[in-house]
């Protein structure tokens, strides 16, 4: 008899999904957060653009990821 | 010389010989059925045949193939033909694959059709084997009356033969018959014939011919309701990350006598055993185990008369349609379920994933007209193949689902005539990059990138006309 084939599962185990959207969601909008404060806060000489995109790139990815797994939190198989 | 004079000559021989064994390659002069026990249960709406042959190898040659033979009105509803052989003493059962072949001989009389059991192990010549086969007949109980009223019981035609049919010479026949109830009202008496209760004995019939045929006609009740889903659509649909989505959409008639005159609910509430006896009430459906998120709608709404029972080797839906279903009367419903992935998604030997999921209709006891199933495949998988027991006609379609951009490749694959022993496992194998499932996510990701770049844009760019 052939071994038992392996079954599939996802990266991540479902039990994970509720608690990993709403921490990376969190931590997403309060980058978003810093992003706006610094905006409004730096004046037009202060301002740099390269912290400008990292802050928002990297909330953006959080806010990507966050996204996803509340979707799959709320039964939503993407 | 003497010796290539002598090899020529057995070459000739040997030639010869061949094309004598060739041409005697018919096995119907060969075999012989010493016994042939035939049992027909008419119970439900789907008519079981159990046939047990003894088969014997009367000629010199040894063959592995043995031919059956239908009457050509009886194949168009035949769905399914098995074959078992009994080996050892233990007697332990291996099936034996039967082909699925309308072998035309050119001596057939009147259009009868074939099927060709092959043999694991060649009959040799003076030997015997038994072989068990199954068929199953689809929509061959013929209601007669074909109209009745709400308070009438269903009474139906069931036609075949006394005598089994066959291209071989038969020693000894019987067969049974098994109806649901006492009442029978008529059949054909071929001597000798009895009937005690519910089971009718026509037989033993000794010594018959190659292709005798006496055609009988049996007029009894059958109160069974005969579910028939004229039309089953089901979409399997994969998600990498952890469930299966199973909708299923049915189109369900009532096959059985059709119904006449009014519906008076009074009546039918008050005495259920005088009213709509064989009207169907409701149906039951087996699903996988660690089922979730089941619904039940159809196109008003959700559909509350329902029950689940879950267990931990399967869970069973009750379900019961808005309307009693009289002959005649039709029902479109959806159902729907969730499961989880690691039940049912495998990675095989060479890299490749496959899906092993059951084709055929998770209702008991019903017949489908016309299944197709639909296995939707994630995004970036390539290569799809279907290994599936019988055939089925197949072919690819394209799905825009949840944050798709290229869409999904669809595994269509479609079958008519089904019955429940259909419902076998079949595979769907695909290759996928693991890779690919960052896409999604990345996708969103940069949804939000284009907001907060939109944002710089408009707090860098300066708009006023005047400094």
């Amino acid at each position: 008899m052939a071994p038992p084939a392996k079954p599939i599962t996802s990266p991540v185990s479902d039990a994970w999904y509720p608690t990993l959207a709403v921490f990376m969601l969190a931590i997403g909008l309060v980058l978003t957060a810093s992003f706006f404060i610094y905006e409004a806060t730096s004046s037009k000489r202060n301002r740099s653009l390269a912290k400008e995109l990292t802050t928002g790139g990297v909330a953006s990815v959080f806010l990507g990821f966050g996204t996803l797994f509340l979707l799959l939190s709320a039964g939503v198989y993407v | 010389m003497e010796a290539p004079i002598r090899a020529t000559e057995f070459l000739r021989f040997t030639l010869l010989s061949l094309l004598f064994f060739v041409c005697r390659s018919s096995p119907s002069q060969d075999l012989l059925i010493s016994n042939a026990e035939r049992r027909i249960d008419l119970t439900s709406h789907i008519v079981k045949v159990y046939l047990t042959l003894k088969v014997e190898n009367a000629g010199s040659t040894p063959t592995s193939e043995i031919l059956l033979a239908f009457p050509p009105t009886q194949v168009d509803h035949l769905a399914t033909v098995e074959a078992l052989v009994t080996k050892g003493k233990r007697k332990k059962t291996t099936l034996a694959r039967l082909d699925v072949k309308p072998t035309e001989l050119p001596d057939a009389p009147n259009g009868t059709k074939y099927f060709t059991i092959y043999l694991s192990n060649p009959l040799n010549s003076g030997e015997s084997t038994t072989l068990e086969v199954l068929y199953l007949f689809t929509h061959s109980l013929e209601p007669f009356p074909a109209e009745i009223g709400q308070s009438e019981s269903q009474l139906v035609y069931y036609r075949d033969s006394a005598l089994i049919l066959s291209p071989y010479h038969i020693k000894q026949q019987t067969t049974f018959l098994k109806t649901p109830s006492t009442k029978v009202e008529s059949f054909t008496s071929v001597e000798p014939t009895n009937r005690a209760g519910t089971e009718m004995k026509y037989g033993p019939y000794e010594d018959r011919p190659p292709y005798s045929f006496s055609p009988i006609l049996i007029h009894f009740e059958n109160n069974s309701p005969f579910p028939v889903v004229e039309e089953l659509v089901r979409e399997v649909e994969i998600s990498h990350w952890g469930n299966l989505q199973v909708t299923e959409q049915y189109t369900l008639v009532h096959g059985g006598a059709r119904h006449k005159g009014v519906f008076s609910r009074v009546d039918y509430q008050s005495r259920p055993n005088l009213n709509g006896v064989s009207s169907l009430r409701y149906l039951l459906a087996r699903l996988p185990p660690r089922v979730h998120s089941v619904y039940y709608r159809d196109e008003i709404g959700n559909i509350s008369s329902s029950h689940l029972r879950t267990d931990s080797r399967k869970s069973e839906l009750e379900i019961e349609p808005r309307y009693p279903l009289f002959g005649g009367w039709k029902a479109t419903f959806v159902i729907g379920y969730g499961l989880p992935l690691q039940d049912f998604l495998f990675e095989s030997s060479d890299d490749r994933r496959y899906l092993n999921f059951t084709f055929g209709c998770p209702l008991l006891d019903t017949v489908v007209d016309k299944l197709t199933v639909k296995v939707v495949l994630p995004e970036g998988s390539k290569d799809p193949s279907a290994v599936v027991p019988f055939t089925v006609e197949q072919h690819l379609e394209t799905k825009y689902s949840y944050l798709d951009v290229v869409g999904r490749t669809v595994v269509v694959m479609e079958k008519k005539n089904l019955v429940p022993v259909h419902n076998s496992p079949f595979q769907v194998y695909y290759t996928f990059k693991p890779i690919f499932m960052l896409a999604e996510p990345l996708m969103l990701a940069s949804a939000f990138f284009l907001f907060f770049v939109a944002c710089l844009a408009y707090l860098h760019i300066d708009l006023s006309i005047r400094k």
